[in-house]
């Protein structure tokens, strides 16, 4: 864990703790904090725009009212996350795992110097990760997009570190197999990864 | 891709290795041997390419249209109306059982009150003549004595006179230490002679027969 990583994770904790003393102050940074990685998260687990807030807000509540119950054991982003990833289950028992649709978002959802250029890596991703199963999508995203740890995604997937790395190989296996290249490369090669 | 045999334990720990390079949690060791062999290998190249892109596309912010604000807002609303509310909430919710059981019990003793009153009311028994030995207005049976023992007089001798004499205490002591006796159901009542002995018997101060009775 990083230097950075330590000092976020001491300032959460502060936060969490006067959470736990009823301070909404310290909620509404936390809330801040994480919306973006939380919204990236439970969209990518859930591919459910509608369905997106109304996990988080689950997530906070449940925060809100278990952080006495924080026992330091891990990081406060990975005790977050876990909350995240159990409410983001329960929004696709209840709601189903209907794909976003992608050309109902307006066009200035996409906050990029470029425009373009994130709608192409956009969609190249969203080609991938369509073909993953949930789990698979929670390890890339928690990885590679996050920054976990295989330890940490254990923690927050509540599943031993060899089962992170079984998802994490397999996922990485299907998106060499079904993603092209960017640079126009259409072949699709063969499933023998190391 | 393909990796030949010769390479392909370390293909395999560069395939392993990739995704902590990439987010700079490797070691300077581990990078640096990365680096070496994908200099060497060219599917490693590109599979290193691709995770790079993986990466890259992941770490695009997110493309939902999600207020923070009005979600915060939301959230906030939503604990405040579960602070105004908690006490009577959870209360309602923790005491709900217990109240639907009393009321249940309500209604199983109304129940059994009124099959019991019909149950009694089919009988149709005279009432008992129930009355303690202090009523004043105690009836007095035919043949009755008043008796006095004397204090000292002990139970067991008491008890054996009753016997002897064929008779039961109906009533009494009284404010003077007098008991009203009865023949023993089926018994003759009480002779002039008889009550003679019983006046006689040691321990008895007083033996009359009740005014009144025959």
């Amino acid at each position: 864990m990083s230097n950075a990583d330590n000092e976020a994770d001491a300032t959460d904790r502060q936060l969490l703790r006067r959470m736990a003393e009823g301070d909404r102050a310290a909620l509404s940074v936390m809330y801040r904090a994480y919306h973006g990685r939380l919204c990236r998260f439970l969209a990518r687990l859930t591919r459910r725009a509608d369905v997106v807030e109304e996990a988080i807000n689950d997530c906070f509540w449940i925060a809100w009212q278990k952080a006495s119950t924080f026992q330091g054991d891990s990081r406060v982003s990975t005790w977050i996350m876990g909350i995240a990833y159990r409410c983001g289950l329960k929004a696709l028992r209840q709601h189903g795992s209907e794909p976003v649709d992608e050309d109902t978002l307006p066009e200035d959802r996409t906050p990029s110097h470029d425009p373009d250029d994130d709608r192409i890596m956009r969609d190249w991703l969203g080609k991938g990760l369509e073909r993953l199963s949930a789990d698979q999508r929670v390890v890339v995203e928690l990885v590679y997009g996050i920054g976990h740890t295989l330890e940490d995604v254990a923690t927050i997937m509540q599943c031993p570190v060899g089962t992170v790395k079984a998802r994490l190989f397999h996922a990485r296996v299907k998106l060499r197999n079904v993603l092209p290249g960017l640079a126009g490369e259409h072949s699709i090669r063969r499933e023998n990864a190391p | 891709m393909t990796f030949q045999k010769d390479v392909g334990r370390d293909c395999t720990r560069a395939w392993e290795a990739m995704p902590w390079v990439l987010r700079g949690d490797a070691s300077v060791a581990q990078d640096d041997w990365l680096k070496m062999h994908l200099a060497g290998c060219a599917a490693c190249r590109e599979e290193f390419a691709q995770q790079e892109r993986l990466r890259e596309a992941l770490a695009l912010p997110p493309d939902l249209d999600v207020d923070a604000e009005a979600g915060l807002a939301r959230l906030l609303a939503r604990i405040d109306a579960s602070e105004a509310a908690p006490p009577v909430t959870r209360r309602r919710a923790s005491s709900s059982w217990l109240v639907r059981g009393l009321m249940a019990a309500v209604i199983v003793q109304a129940v059994g009150i009124g099959v019991l009153g019909v149950k009694l009311r089919g009988e149709a028994q005279p009432p008992a003549a129930y009355r303690t030995l202090s009523q004043d207005a105690a009836p007095v049976a035919a043949g009755s004595l008043r008796v006095v023992p004397q204090a000292t007089m002990k139970v067991a001798d008491w008890n054996a006179l009753l016997h002897t004499f064929h008779l039961r205490v109906t009533g009494g002591p009284n404010d003077v230490g007098a008991y009203t006796l009865a023949p023993l159901d089926g018994q003759a009542p009480v002779t002039a002679q008889t009550l003679q002995r019983l006046r006689a018997t040691p321990g008895i101060r007083f033996a009359e027969p009740v005014s009144g009775a025959p």
